[in-house]
């Protein structure tokens, strides 16, 4: 017999992969053994959280099918079980365990596909408030607008690739059309955000890329617009801030 | 709330009951996917003002000889005071040991220490959240050597000691009953009907262990017979409850859904599961 | 004001007045909708499978070959870096 802290510490170590030998010790076993029964446990948590797994990680799971996933995620799930109850908030460190997998190393887009999953994920579930609108900022004086620090919306994040991840992820959307992707394709930054009813991205040029990632740095509007004039001279701020804010990328001044 | 069928709303009818708002007794939804602020949660806010609400919890880990993980009780707290629903409930479980959070519904050795632990975690759960919460029985696949109380012995001293409600799932009762080779009609015995808050039905599937039949309590198909017939036993011995239908995997078209809880009621109305057709 | 810091500001008020038209929003992709709040359903119900041991050591990684889409993802580099 074991007091209820230590069985429920060697159940936990039998479910992170242990043998259960002390556990078995202390379950009725009949015609269905012991260890059989406790199995039904460890199958299911491995499943289930797999399974939490393939929806938060929708585009992974379509390009790599469902075996390969289940591995992959099985792997993930023993060394990296979840530290709260709310599953949509588990996963965070499956795109750099998706990085270092080996055997998905002939995929090298994958880190990144899992990278704009969960980016996705996370804007989808963040809260919806109030966003910036042109007109908030009228009656700035120029001067101040320049030593303004802008929030992007809660939950937006700019997922930057070497890879086409905007077009890998619609050929891997239900439905697409078989044309393939040439990996060999310039790579893209995705501004990730949540809308009123859903998460959605853009795709962003380089230089529009380096102004999001200095405004998510609270950068100010000023030093935002040189860190873009430093990637490309010809940078177009008026179309690309006025883009932004056409697409309610930011949220509301405090 | 009145003792009528509802369904457990899930996530691939969400826009569709919004759009349509069908008839059913009330619908029940799992804490833990709105606790977040997204659409879906905005979504059920709205739904409020056209439907009863239960809240049915998943991840409180009420047998958690560590205690309640106050951070999560917390966000559980916030939606509750926001959706105001009728009935709020757990399950006699445990699913965390060492921060690590297991997803499963995991057995508790039936003994005087995990009564004290459940005792004390439901109480902590009421007192935060200042209302009377139900305690479901979960679907068994072992029992422990040493425990020295059946299931329903066990839930009817949590009910006496903590003041808490009781919500039997027939289907679970079946399952277990299967599983450990026990008499379902003995394991109603011992529970006390003014305790109990609700019932939920669901389907199970056939699975094998060492070569013999377990019951898998999957809610992946129509509710069995067998299972109704239990619930019609049930209904003649506690009386009418809420009675929520809830379907997880394979889930089908809503319309189906919406079917089974109608099945269900006339169950609940007659107390016969001869009326399950009628 | 020396001249970038009024180039910029310039344009940034510039952006506050483009007219509708000039902020067409090209290749917004609507990725999520309600149907991604389940997560925690599975917890409730069982996986059906649960009690099949062949469930033991999910396919060896090592042979399981991806069977996706990602025979559409062709040529190019064969390195992030």
């Amino acid at each position: 017999m074991l007091a209820l802290p230590d069985l429920q510490k060697a159940f936990a170590g039998y479910l992170s992969g242990g043998d259960g030998v002390d556990l078995a010790r202390i379950v009725r076993g009949d015609s269905i053994s012991a260890a059989a029964r406790l199995r039904i446990h460890r199958h299911h948590v491995q499943q289930s959280l797999a399974t939490a797994l393939a929806a938060t990680f929708p585009t992974v799971h379509t390009l790599v099918g469902e075996a390969f996933f289940g591995a992959m995620a099985g792997s993930f799930v023993v060394k990296d079980l979840p530290t709260q109850p709310v599953l949509a908030e588990y996963g965070a460190a499956f795109p750099d365990f998706v990085d270092g997998y080996a055997p998905a190393r002939d995929l090298p887009y994958l880190p990144d596909m899992a990278r704009l999953d969960w980016a996705l994920n996370v804007a989808f579930h963040s809260p919806d408030g109030p966003r910036l609108a042109a007109a908030d900022l009228d009656s700035i004086a120029p001067d101040r607008l320049l030593g303004l620090a802008l929030d992007l919306t809660p939950g937006s994040a700019l997922v930057p690739s070497a890879f086409p991840i905007d077009r890998i992820w619609q050929a891997s959307q239900p439905g697409a059309n078989g044309s393939q992707v040439d990996l060999a394709a310039a790579g893209a930054s995705l501004l990730v955000g949540r809308r009123s009813d859903d998460a959605a991205f853009v795709a962003l040029d380089a230089a529009e890329a380096a102004f999001v990632t200095a405004i998510l740095g609270r950068a100010t509007l000023e030093a935002a617009a040189q860190a873009a004039f430093a990637v490309e001279p010809a940078f177009d701020l008026s179309t690309s801030f006025g883009r932004l804010l056409a697409l309610q990328a930011f949220a509301a001044l405090r | 709330m009145d003792p009528v069928a509802g369904i457990g709303l899930r996530s691939p009818h969400l826009a569709e009951i919004a759009r349509e708002k069908p008839a059913t007794g009330f619908l029940e939804i799992h804490a833990e996917n709105y606790l977040a602020g997204s659409p879906a949660r905005q979504t059920i806010e709205h739904l409020r003002r056209d439907y009863e609400f239960s809240v049915h919890a998943v991840g409180l880990s009420l047998g958690s000889a560590e205690g309640l993980d106050e951070k999560h009780l917390d966000r559980v707290a916030g939606l509750i005071e926001r959706l105001e629903p009728q009935l709020v409930s757990d399950h006699l479980s445990w699913s965390v040991a060492g921060g690590r959070y297991f997803n499963d519904l995991l057995p508790l050795p039936y003994t005087e220490e995990s009564l004290a632990v459940v005792v004390r975690n439901v109480q902590r759960l009421q007192e935060r959240l200042g209302r009377r919460v139900s305690i479901e029985n979960p679907s068994c696949y072992l029992a422990f050597e040493h425990s020295i109380l059946s299931e329903p012995e066990f839930l009817a001293e949590v009910a006496r000691r903590s003041g808490c409600g009781l919500l039997l799932d027939a289907n679970n009762i079946f399952v277990t009953a299967h599983n450990l080779r026990l008499d379902p009609a003995d394991w109603l015995a011992p529970l006390p009907a003014d305790a109990i808050t609700e019932y939920h039905l669901a389907g199970h599937a056939v699975n094998y262990a060492d070569g013999e039949r377990v019951l898998i309590d999957d809610h992946g198909s129509h509710v069995s017979d067998a299972v109704l017939d239990l619930f019609g036993e049930i209904v003649r011995r506690y009386g009418k409850r809420p009675t929520l239908v809830e379907w997880d995997t394979d889930i089908p078209a809503l319309d189906v859904l919406l079917d089974e809880a109608r099945r269900a009621e006339r169950v609940l109305m007659a107390g016969r599961a001869d009326a399950r057709a009628a | 004001m020396n001249t970038t810091r009024f180039a910029i500001a310039s344009a940034l008020a510039a952006a506050l007045v483009l007219p509708a038209t000039a902020q067409a929003q090209p290749n917004i992709e609507k990725c999520y909708g309600v149907a991604k709040a389940g997560k925690n359903d599975c917890q409730t119900a069982k996986s059906s499978c649960a009690g099949t041991s062949k469930t033991d050591n999910q396919a060896d990684a090592w042979i399981s070959v991806p069977k996706g889409t990602c025979d559409k993802i062709v040529g190019g580099k064969l390195t992030a870096s």
